[in-house]
């Protein structure tokens, strides 16, 4: 019987690479909103990003609300 | 399920709750943050930083408008984010959430997962507004609030994990195994380090509201990706 249960909650019907995109969506899109201070559009812009903060400033509002410290 | 679908309802889930959120966002935070910029702007010509000009206030408001132009932008993607967390940890689980259908089943845990890192860990690091919050010590928030999301988190499934082990009633010795463990999270974490100068009643109605619209997010997540899942499970 526990046997039989064990297998049922190990059991997923959904693909590793499924859980590997969304992991991936995750990280990204939680660094965009809660940590970027330029660092994204530093890779074109180089130090220059740092000083426009365009992400930081494009998600400074949600930044605050959603808890992240901003400032 | 297929691997194409799973993506594709995990992310619309997430991106509608953050739209959600955006949304209740910028009608209900929005005149809290404008109060506390105001706030800020007032510090800056008090202490000479800045100057009550035409130039200051054109530039001001330019950034002010992407700023605000930004809050439901910012909620669809961090939706996307969150959603994409909450999918992957309920593909996991699903099997071994209590509810008859996957609507209850997703909401059930959507709200242990706004209680486990979001609502444990605001009560130790609560939301503030611009107004607080010294650039120095940014990154030091950011580490503690982003720790104590992930122990929260993390302790949570391995509380879980133990409880699984043991047998009827022992079963509750993990909730609260969980239990101390955020207490003692609690008193081990430092504390935030920047001193709260803005008024009270300002920085707490700004929490409040703060906390309606992450709550918006969870409740919205967990019934639409349930939806979504008992229409297009097969």
């Amino acid at each position: 019987m526990s046997r039989t249960e064990q297998l049922s909650v190990s059991k997923t019907s959904v693909s590793k690479i499924a859980i590997l995109a969304l992991a991936i969506v995750f990280a990204a899109g939680l660094f965009v909103v809660g940590f970027d201070q330029g660092h994204i559009f530093s890779l074109v812009y180089g130090e220059q990003a740092f000083v426009d903060l365009t992400i930081h400033e494009l998600t400074h509002d949600m930044r605050h609300a959603a808890g992240f410290p901003c400032h | 399920m297929k691997t194409i679908t799973f993506i594709t309802i995990v992310l619309v889930s997430g991106a509608i709750a953050g739209f959600v959120h955006g949304t209740i966002n910028f009608a209900l935070v929005e005149p809290y943050l404008d109060q506390a910029i105001g706030l800020e702007n007032e510090s800056l010509f008090a202490s000479g930083e800045a100057e009550d000009t035409l130039e200051f206030w054109a530039e001001y408001e330019s950034y002010r408008i992407w700023q605000k132009s930004g809050q439901v932008l910012a909620g669809v993607i961090l939706g996307l984010a969150m959603g994409s967390l909450f999918g992957i940890v309920y593909a996991l689980s699903r099997n071994s959430l209590p509810g008859k259908n996957d609507v209850t089943r997703s909401v059930i845990l959507a709200g242990i997962m706004w209680l486990t890192i979001y609502i444990i860990p605001f009560l130790k690091y609560p939301a503030n507004p611009p107004t607080v919050g010294d650039g120095e010590t940014v990154m030091l928030r950011a580490i503690l609030y982003v720790s104590f999301i992930a122990l929260s988190g993390i302790g949570v499934v391995i509380f879980y994990k133990l409880s699984q082990k043991l047998q009827n009633n022992k079963k509750y010795f993990g909730l609260f195994g969980y239990v101390i463990f955020i207490i003692i999270l609690f008193f081990v974490m430092p504390e935030n380090p920047d001193e709260i100068t803005a008024p009270m009643n300002l920085v707490n109605e700004f929490r409040f509201m703060s906390v309606l619209g992450v709550s918006s997010f969870w409740l919205s997540v967990g019934l639409i990706l349930g939806l979504f899942w008992k229409k297009f499970e097969k």
